[in-house]
């Protein structure tokens, strides 16, 4: 891509959106990363030669998407208001979660996972719990009372409250909190639970994020992360300029690796190479420098109590 | 340089009284070496490039990569199919090798018809306008995506013009035609200026064929044989 001029950076040359060029010197696209791969790397007197295009196109997206998954840190966020189903949509590329949040008044209430199942698929059965068909043979699927008792709020969570039924399961019904008749002794509360903020499970298959009851008409914030593949157009793909050499030496390294009758030395060289190019990377994108770690040291002569 | 090739032709030839060729024959002969040469660049290209990477070749005037590169590139051409049947293009009626196809600023990617429904298939590599992907069917191509309708150019290698020896023919009494550059059918060989010997030697081969004599095929033959050695 060619430079900009300061004023095609700073309001895309008059035409909408003003911001398409804002921060794009960060990034090299797709487009040159494979040019410069085929220009560079490819030919008759280089290590890789006849290789088709469409060869480091495709591992060159899947470097990208490796390094999208963890070491680029590129998290894209996404507000959404969950309604009376508790229920929301996971985002349409999205690949894994970082932080899911509530917004109340203001503030960002982190969300727990919660580790028990809080959904459930119900199958029909008759009285002798035999599962039912329809005519096509499949099992006719009903109301799951896993997920009414979630959505209704009539399922058991932890109360964290104030009082002596601090750390106790209970019903939250319209902000109201009722317990059953305590029975035994309690042992302090269930540390991997304890939290007081809702919590939530990812229904990976059906593609939705449940909530437990407390969620309802409240805003959701979802950090996560995607692939970069940018919905297939391959003229927005783009990776950090400090992982470019990284992306070369992996498209050069998968090339010869599956590739017949290259020298294993040859092979193990791209390999490391491509390891510490990632890992200089890394380093690099941390951005540890005196500074930061000054205001990090701050904290060490704290008393803690 | 044709008529250079031509009296270099009848010289050798008539010297040793094997005959006189005429202007017809001539062109065909000419025609077929120069074809036999110019693919004869190809294998030549192919067998430098190895040499190249076991440094048997060098650089500047001993590259000699480049120099069959030039060579070849005389006959580059570069079209704007027809865009009538977007996304399917004619091929011109001349080319002989399709190097790159373009579309806009970007290149179009050749790909074998055994593996274009894989690479169309997945989501990764299928082409888009960023990555466009052609394949060759006949002498028509197909561009993909099919949305690529218009603003297709080809770079391609054309067969070189079939070479033609004009004269003016004289009066009955006269025997030997007259070279005439400028009658309108006229073309000289397309080859560069070095190819010349080559192009003497392997006529004399056509022609001692063609008029039974073995020494004058067996002439032409050695006499390529050295250009060839020379050449690599």
């Amino acid at each position: 891509m060619a430079y900009l001029t300061g004023y095609e950076y700073y309001e895309n040359n008059g035409n909408l959106p003003e911001d398409a060029n804002w921060g794009s010197y960060q990034y090299t696209s797709l487009t040159d990363i494979v040019n410069n791969f085929m220009l560079m790397y490819v030919g008759n007197d280089k290590l890789v030669n006849n290789a088709e295009r469409y060869n480091v196109l495709f591992h060159a997206k899947r470097g990208i998407q490796e390094l999208n998954y963890d070491a680029m840190k590129e998290t894209k966020i996404v507000e959404l208001t969950v309604c009376d189903n508790l229920r929301v949509v996971l985002p349409p590329d999205f690949v894994n979660w970082n932080r899911i949040s509530l917004f109340k008044d203001g503030t960002l209430f982190p969300l727990t996972e919660n580790v028990q199942t809080n959904f459930a698929k119900s199958y029909l059965q008759d009285n002798d719990c035999r599962v039912l068909f329809d005519q096509d043979g499949d099992v006719l699927i009903g109301t799951s009372l896993l997920d009414g008792s979630r959505i209704d709020g009539l399922h058991k969570t932890q109360y964290l409250g104030d009082g002596p039924f601090h750390g106790s399961l209970g019903y939250s019904i319209d902000g109201q909190w009722i317990f059953d008749f305590s029975i035994g002794a309690r042992y302090g509360s269930n540390s991997e639970t304890a939290n007081m903020n809702p919590t939530f499970k990812i229904d990976k298959a059906s593609g939705v994020i449940n909530f437990s009851s407390h969620m309802t008409d409240e805003i959701v914030v979802i950090e996560y992360i995607s692939d970069g593949m940018e919905g297939g157009d391959d003229s927005k793909v783009s990776v950090n300029k400090l992982f470019e050499d990284y992306i070369y030496a992996y498209i050069k390294y998968a090339i010869l690796n599956s590739k017949f009758g290259v020298q294993e030395y040859i092979v193990n060289r791209a390999k490391k190479d491509k390891s510490s190019l990632l890992r200089n990377a890394k380093i690099r994108l941390s951005n540890i420098h005196p500074g930061r770690l000054l205001m990090n040291m701050r904290g060490q002569n704290k008393w803690i109590k | 340089m044709i008529n250079s090739v031509r009296n270099t032709v009848l010289a050798v030839a008539n010297k040793q009284n094997f005959g006189y060729i005429t202007p017809f024959d001539f062109n065909l002969y000419a025609k077929q070496a120069q074809l036999d040469i110019f693919e004869d660049y190809f294998y030549r290209y192919s067998q430098w490039i190895t040499k190249q990477n076991v440094r048997q070749s060098g650089s500047g005037y001993s590259d000699h990569v480049k120099n069959i590169e030039q060579a070849i590139d005389i006959f580059s051409t570069i079209n704007t199919p027809d865009d009538t049947n977007g996304p399917v293009f004619p091929l011109p009626n001349d080319y002989y090798l399709l190097n790159v196809v373009r579309y806009g600023n970007r290149e179009v990617e050749r790909v074998s018809n055994s593996k274009l429904l894989h690479l169309t298939s997945s989501n990764l590599t299928a082409p888009t306008t960023t990555f466009p992907a052609y394949a060759m069917n006949g002498s028509d191509i197909t561009v993909y995506p099919s949305t690529i309708t218009t603003g297709v150019t080809i770079q391609y290698i054309r067969k070189p013009l079939d070479p033609k020896w004009t004269y003016v023919a004289l009066g009955a009494g006269d025997s030997e035609p007259v070279f005439d550059q400028s009658a309108t059918d006229y073309q000289d060989f397309e080859l560069p200026p070095e190819d010349e010997p080559l192009l003497v030697a392997k006529i004399l081969q056509y022609a001692g064929i063609s008029i039974r004599e073995k020494d004058l095929y067996v002439s032409g033959q050695n006499e390529e044989g050295k250009e060839t050695q020379k050449q690599g």
